[in-house]
């Protein structure tokens, strides 16, 4: 590993002790009430400027680079959706070579990709988990707005069981929707990738906790991932006023649980001693407008195991 | 001449080759028969000949996005493919030459499947002839090495700033060793400097790399790429003069005009079976039938004017195709609607008649009977002003056997 490497002061204390300093920076068409674009702004600022973004193709490559608009006060480069994870492995590589042969005087740079649901979990899976188990000097996002959304709100593996989308559409035939339970994409790095020494799973309604997870991913040296529950008023039908409400929400129901493995220690955030019915939260979302009593029962039989595996704490040795 | 005298096979050379360019960062996958290259390269970088980044790929997807990420980091790169990994890739062929990324990918030419045949024929890589990359094939070892070099050289120049695919043939020259002179550090620093990009991903100095567009803001980007694989025609013959003078060995820049007897009729080729129709060329002399051969030296940038005033000296040439196009124009293979379309500005009196000969697919050897059949078929051609048939498929024609002239 470089020896160029900057260490990044944590924690932050509270949003007001959060540098002022903004790296993703107005000039973009993301939607009002956009969880990603929230995401996107906590985790470069908490980065700041000696870090490198790479953008997979999905809402934060359309929506934020339309027309050659460029959001980013560093640098960008766009990826296939395919390949995020490749990519940032050789942007990783190049600078370890160019420090240690002396081609390159500057600092090691932190090095991101800010990858959708479908870009981390789906069609560039492949590629992030290529990166993960050669262990680069790099930090995965995965911004999960559940769907693929630039598109149009179509399906991918992070959608919930039961949600609308334009490919899976409620009907006679298929009542439910979305037929299958989504992957569990932090669980799915961190016990596949033994050399990855911190993953954790974070939401836009926890800034801090966010903004402190992404310095902890980069201080690490080596590969680091972290799942970004990111709501979406366009893709989950919520009124654009109540996106910090549904990420809170989501965290009250167990929908969305906050945690971290660092170095083998499991730690949870966030999550309430007693959790209020799922009911409350697929209520005021249109994608979930179509869901019978027994398929809220069944979603609500899914969260309760889940929460029910996510404490005691589990943790592996290192 | 300069430099050590060794017996390598083309992947070998390549390897050499790369360890003078240092280059910076190595991305790899397993797939016959290019794999060779990286068990050289890897070598080097374990018992640190070559201070590299060796990073082992997912995929040759991987692969590529892996390259495309270190070049445009600023770092000198090589990868390389046979077969369907070439095409397993295809995705990220146009970002990274639309990414102005003069990564360099390495083909030794494996058959696409079905069925799995190892052996080497050119359809893996020509499908991406049209990705925006400089190609071109080494007919020997010795001239893998070289292209490694100029292709460097060339794609890096910031007035072109192209990846390339540096081509050879699997098995007949990625695996049959010849005489290579392998150049001293001396001489390839004075012929290729260090890769300085412009505006490399790099903090201090931020830049936005491929944001989304208007439709009407890809045309100029399209354009710009048409014009600097134009820009590459203008420059690789200083190349060439440049690579005489320091290494002492010489090139045609485009395309190799090889007529000893003064022949009518000529084949027109790519790739290693350029070796066996040069022995042929001699043993015809001899029995006083006289052939001439025109071998491609760069299929990207394809040389119009040059390849258009080589082949106006005969009234016939054979194309040789080693791959296929099917249902192409014509019915052979991909090399022959591209030599038509050279030749169709040509007065009448100037342009030659085409013939198309399928072979060396599948990794067939082409043998020197088969040349000597082709011969016979230009050369009747020639004789009769008229062309009989347009396409010849080598081991399935019903007069192969009758060499009389």
């Amino acid at each position: 590993m470089s020896d160029n490497t900057v260490i990044l002061e944590e924690p932050i204390a509270s949003v007001l002790k959060a540098p002022l300093e903004e790296q993703y920076v107005p000039g973009h068409r993301t939607c009002g009430g956009c969880g990603p674009a929230l995401a996107y702004r906590l985790i470069a600022k908490a980065a700041g400027p000696n870090t490198i973004f790479l953008g997979p193709t999905g809402c934060m490559y359309v929506a934020n680079t339309s027309y050659v608009c460029v959001p980013f006060a560093v640098p960008w480069m766009h990826t296939q959706i395919t390949d995020g994870g490749g990519v940032a492995s050789g942007v990783e590589a190049a600078y370890q070579a160019m420090i240690r042969k002396g081609k390159y005087k500057g600092d090691f740079p932190n090095i991101i990709v800010m990858g959708g649901d479908g870009g981390t979990s789906d069609i560039g899976l492949q590629a992030v988990s290529g990166a993960m188990y050669r262990n680069h000097d790099l930090l995965v996002i995965s911004y999960d707005n559940e769907s693929y959304a630039n598109t149009g709100i179509q399906v991918s593996p992070m959608t919930p069981y039961g949600a609308a989308t334009s490919f899976t559409p409620p009907g006679i035939t298929i009542p439910e929707a979305k037929k299958f339970w989504p992957k569990d994409l932090t669980a799915l790095i961190y016990y596949g990738h033994p050399m990855v020494k911190y993953v954790a799973n974070a939401t836009i309604g926890y800034p801090v906790d966010l903004m402190n997870k992404v310095r902890k991913a980069l201080n690490k040296k080596g590969a680091s991932f972290i799942h970004v529950h990111s709501a979406c008023p366009k893709g989950w039908r919520f009124d654009a006023s109540r996106t910090i409400e549904m990420a809170k929400l989501a965290i009250q129901t167990g929908m969305w649980i906050n945690y971290e493995i660092d170095e083998g220690k499991k730690k949870l955030d966030h999550v309430p001693t007693k959790m209020k019915p799922v009911e409350e939260y697929l209520k005021t979302q249109g994608r979930f407008n179509h869901l019978r009593a027994e398929d809220v029962q069944k979603i609500q039989r899914f969260v309760d195991s889940k929460v029910a595996e996510a404490r005691p704490v589990a943790a592996r040795a290192v | 001449m300069k430099g050590e005298k060794k017996f390598l096979a083309g992947l070998a050379a390549v390897a050499e080759a790369a360890k003078l360019a240092d280059v910076d960062v190595i991305s790899s996958f397993p797939i016959r028969p290019y794999t060779g290259l990286m068990v050289d390269l890897s070598l080097k970088v374990a018992n640190g000949e070559l201070d590299a980044e060796f990073v082992h790929a997912e995929g040759e997807h991987g692969q590529l996005a892996i390259v495309h990420g270190a070049s445009a980091s600023g770092a000198r790169t090589m990868t390389g493919s046979s077969g369907v990994g070439v095409t397993y890739a295809f995705e990220t062929y146009s970002p990274i030459s639309g990414g102005r990324c003069p990564v360099q990918m390495v083909i030794a030419d494996r058959t696409l499947d079905p069925p799995g045949d190892f052996g080497s024929e050119h359809s893996d890589v020509l499908c991406a002839r049209d990705q925006g990359w400089i190609m071109g094939w080494a007919e020997t070892p010795q001239e893998a090495l070289d292209n490694t070099l100029i292709y460097y050289r060339l794609g890096e120049d910031k007035r072109v700033a192209l990846p390339q695919f540096n081509c050879q043939d699997g098995y007949f020259v990625s695996h049959i060793p010849g005489d290579v002179v392998v150049p001293e550090q001396s001489q390839v620093n004075e012929f290729l400097p260090p890769y300085k990009l412009d505006k490399p991903l790099d903090p201090l100095r931020p830049y936005g790399h491929g944001p989304q567009i208007y439709s009407d803001q890809g045309p100029v980007l399209e354009l710009q790429r048409a014009i600097v694989m134009d820009k590459a025609k203008e420059i690789i013959p200083g190349i060439m003069d440049d690579f005489k003078r320091i290494f002492g060995r010489k090139y045609d820049p485009f395309i190799e005009d090889y007529n000893p007897n003064n022949a009518e009729v000529c084949l027109f080729i790519n790739g290693a079976h350029a070796h066996t129709a040069r022995y042929a060329i001699a043993n015809l002399k001899s029995q006083g039938v006289n052939l001439a051969l025109c071998k491609l030296r760069f299929v990207r940038p394809w040389a119009t004017d040059e390849i258009a005033e080589a082949l106006s000296r005969y009234k016939v040439v054979g194309v040789i195709e080693t791959n296929n196009s099917f249902g192409v124009a014509r019915e052979a293979g991909v090399f022959t609607p591209e030599v038509a379309a050279t030749l169709y500005d040509l007065p009448e009196n100037k342009r030659p008649m085409l013939i198309s000969f399928m072979a060396g697919l599948g990794g067939e050897a082409i043998r020197l009977k088969d040349f000597y059949f082709m011969a016979k078929k230009l050369i009747n051609t020639a004789q009769r002003k008229k062309l009989e048939k347009p396409v010849y498929w080598i081991g399935f024609e019903e007069d192969e056997e009758d060499l009389t002239f």
